[in-house]
């Protein structure tokens, strides 16, 4: 894996995009929570939990397109016209459940609208896991154009990966409850967020099994060197995210789990990444490149500078407003 | 009828759709921010209740006209991706990169400081809560800087080179200082205070219209005011200044404005069309009313100035006319009635007539500034008709048509989204109305 401006663009889109799955996604898991949950005054401790910083967190999503956009624009035009469906889902989703957020709070018919963001982050979290899944699945690419269908998503393997999305939400929304939360809510939470693990690391594991045996240069890499070196370490590593965060759930810990999730899900991620690499849209026949899909190098290096001054920046400031809403919220 | 329902035309109505329903909200976040920003200042320095209160009312307004303004701005920025896949692919390595540096440098900042804004007034002291608005502020006026910096490089390209069919960057600055950005930017930027003035102002004018709360909304009423004596002229200076930079760039949206089809012979001025009917068979207007030697005179300063006309233009190159023509005269009328307005309300004062005893009786007058509320959007939407209509055919002045920029999808995909979308932004705006009229009708709150 030699070095390259658009190999470290992709580091640093992958990482805020990971940034954003893990804070944006157990907002959106916490959502599906409440769509589920029979009580009004847990609902309320929900959208409280986040109600501070779900609005960031869902920046990041705009930050990561904005990158993407610039960076990849090749990338960019191919993933969402191909996916137009569940891309167009996606943002509906969030539209409904941002909206049901903030007129939660001035409405008197609070059900309804704790209901509508519960809705609203369901058809986001599944549209976002038919996105990945419709990407890993490949995308039919010719000569810079793509040459499927509108359709083209819905097969068994997207399928899986947009369940193992959603399961994977719906984890890290329990194990933020269980940081946010406290006595009966929180005591209810321990055991869910051990099922939706253990469901978590299966249909990950499928996921990441049915991957390489569908990419030719996925399998491969873990039969030759230098290769194997990378990948191998980061699968064990992941397994071993998931063991640690077994192990907090089961003694009651309560910000270890979140932690451990977001660790098992980084790597997996990293795992995921590496087998499929250099291919930045897996196809079987037609793939699409790092470098192909990269903007221009004069870009890429603009950019780079533009924003390699304000990341520690906006670090900074994310940082200090987290801080400010840090602590339990009551019912 | 195909053109009339193809994904082309399809992508092109939910763009304009999205778009025009986007607007509503970043207008009133610029300005209100900044408005709020002048109000936690007042209070910090004069340690008056009053200003304080201002604060937390506007506050409200504010943070559900934001919600609706985030959530409909993140279609716009997929939408490059999901409809005009080829605009993405031909010009995203320089304008993709823009709308980068507005998601890292602008909307993460004001994201960030938002949540201190609106529920952080127990958890950080009254200074720092000032910091927290003023980057809201800063944040929203900064996103504002660079989607009309990006926008404005689609009128006028500057910085890029066609590299194995696509057009990429050339230099770093080139794209960002291109030739509309200055204007684009700042009649924008304007527009959104004005809104805010007209806003501020028809919500007070109904207090005290109806002679409730007349302390408190006498403050506020007087503070837009003050600020629209600025502001209303300015935005005239710089509509001015931006149609002449149309005239320079992009003849032939000039010519759609104007509906202006005949260069005018050297030595003879052009007129300029009050109203006309412009015929695009004929390349002729099929009627106008004119003012001789007008538009030379507008557009350069002297009475026989040359002013090309769209005749000069092959055909498949002229934009719609009819949309254009009638949106700018609107935006333009609104803008020089408001200027009347500040101008009637500047008289009234200076006769006593916002005095808190007897504001109440300026009927008419009050009743103008609540009806400048909605004109005052309408003057934002026209305009942005008449500048994006006025583009037509091309996507990227010059550089790339809108027709090979869209999304090859099938137009029942686009259809069945346009639909969904009208549909969904239909009742969002209701909502929002209803919750906005009793976050207004509530009042501000009294001092806990």
């Amino acid at each position: 894996m030699e070095f390259s401006i658009a190999g470290l663009w992709l580091a640093i889109i992958s990482f805020f995009l990971l940034y954003y799955v893990v804070s944006d996604g157990l907002g959106l898991g916490v959502g599906i929570l409440c769509l589920f949950s029979g009580k009004e005054g847990d609902r309320k401790v929900m959208m409280e939990s986040l109600g501070y910083t779900w609005h960031t967190s869902q920046t990041w999503l705009v930050v990561v397109g904005g990158l993407l956009f610039g960076a990849f624009p090749l990338f960019y035009s191919i993933l969402f016209s191909a996916l137009y469906i569940p891309a167009v889902l996606m943002l509906l989703g969030l539209v409904f459940r941002g909206v049901s957020i903030d007129f939660h709070e001035h409405s008197r018919s609070k059900r309804f609208w704790a209901m509508g963001f519960g809705a609203g982050s369901l058809v986001a979290a599944l549209a976002q896991g038919l996105l990945l899944g419709g990407l890993l699945a490949g995308i039919d690419v010719r000569g810079g154009r793509f040459v499927g269908t509108v359709w083209d998503w819905a097969n068994p393997f997207s399928f899986l990966v947009c369940l193992s999305v959603v399961t994977g939400y719906v984890t890290l929304g329990c194990n933020f409850l269980i940081l946010k939360a406290e006595g009966d809510l929180q005591n209810r939470t321990f055991p869910k967020a051990i099922v939706f693990s253990a469901l978590t690391l299966v249909l990950s594991a499928a996921l990441f099994l049915w991957a390489n045996l569908r990419y030719p240069h996925a399998l491969e890499k873990w039969l030759s060197s230098p290769d194997l070196f990378y990948v191998a370490p980061a699968t064990v590593l992941a397994g071993l995210g998931f063991v640690m965060l077994f192990r907090s759930l089961i003694r009651r810990r309560e910000a270890a789990p979140l932690f451990w999730n977001a660790a098992a899900v980084a790597l997996g991620f990293l795992a995921l990444s590496i087998s499929l690499y250099p291919q930045m849209i897996p196809h079987a026949l037609s793939p699409v490149t790092i470098s192909e899909a990269a903007a221009s190098h004069r870009t890429l290096i603009f950019m780079l500078v533009v924003t390699g001054i304000l990341i520690p920046v906006m670090v900074f400031y994310t940082t200090y407003t987290y801080r400010a809403f840090r602590g339990k919220v009551r019912a | 009828m195909e053109t009339l329902f193809d994904h082309v035309m399809l992508s092109r109505l939910q763009f304009a759709f999205t778009a025009m329903f986007h607007i509503l909200w970043p207008v009133l976040t610029i300005g209100l921010s900044l408005f709020i920003v002048l109000m936690e200042v007042m209070w910090l320095r004069s340690r008056n209740e009053v200003y304080f209160r201002q604060a937390r009312f506007w506050t409200r307004l504010f943070i559900l006209n934001f919600a609706v303004g985030v959530v409909s701005g993140i279609p716009m920025e997929f939408q490059f991706g999901t409809n005009w896949s080829g605009f993405s692919e031909t010009g995203g390595d320089i304008f993709g990169h823009l709308l980068g540096f507005e998601a890292t440098m602008a909307f993460m900042l004001e994201a960030a400081f938002m949540g201190i804004m609106v529920w952080g007034w127990k958890r950080v002291s009254p200074p720092m809560h000032l910091f927290a608005t003023s980057m809201v502020a800063l944040g929203s006026s900064l996103s504002a800087f660079w989607i009309m910096t990006a926008n404005a490089w689609m009128q006028t390209p500057a910085g890029g080179i066609f590299d194995k069919g696509r057009f990429v960057a050339a230099s770093n600055f080139g794209p960002i200082f291109n030739s509309d950005m200055p204007w684009a930017v700042s009649h924008m930027w304007v527009a959104c205070l004005e809104v805010t003035v007209f806003v501020v102002g028809g919500i007070s004018a109904w207090y005290l219209f109806r002679g409730r709360k007349v302390n408190f909304f006498l403050k506020s009423f007087k503070a837009v005011v003050i600020a629209a004596i600025l502001i209303t002229p300015l935005q005239i200076y710089l509509g001015d200044g931006s149609g002449r930079m149309v005239a320079e760039t992009q003849p032939t949206k000039l010519g759609a404005m104007e509906s202006h089809w005949r260069t005018n012979p050297p030595g003879e001025g052009a007129s300029w069309n009050l109203v006309a009917w412009p015929n695009r068979s004929k390349q002729d207007n099929d009627w106008a009313i004119t003012i001789p030697n007008g538009l030379s005179l507008l557009i350069t300063r002297s009475l026989t100035g040359q002013v090309k006309g769209l005749r000069d233009f092959p055909k498949e190159d002229q934009p719609p006319i009819l949309l254009p023509f009638y949106s700018f005269r609107i935006m333009m009328g609104l803008g020089f009635l408001f200027f009347f307005l500040t101008l009637w309300t500047l008289w009234a004062w200076r006769k006593g007539r916002l005095k808190s005893a007897v504001v109440s009786g300026q009927k008419k007058l009050l009743f103008s500034w609540m009806a400048a509320v909605p004109l005052s959007y309408l003057a934002v939407e026209t305009g942005w008709i008449a500048r994006e209509v006025g583009r037509q055919p091309w996507i990227i002045y010059g550089v790339m048509r809108t027709s090979e920029a869209a999304s090859p999808l099938p137009a029942y995909t686009v259809g069945s989204s346009l639909l969904i979308f009208a549909g969904i932004y239909t009742v969002l705006f209701i909502l929002f109305l209803l919750f906005a009229w009793y976050i207004v009708y509530k009042g501000p709150e009294a001092l806990e």
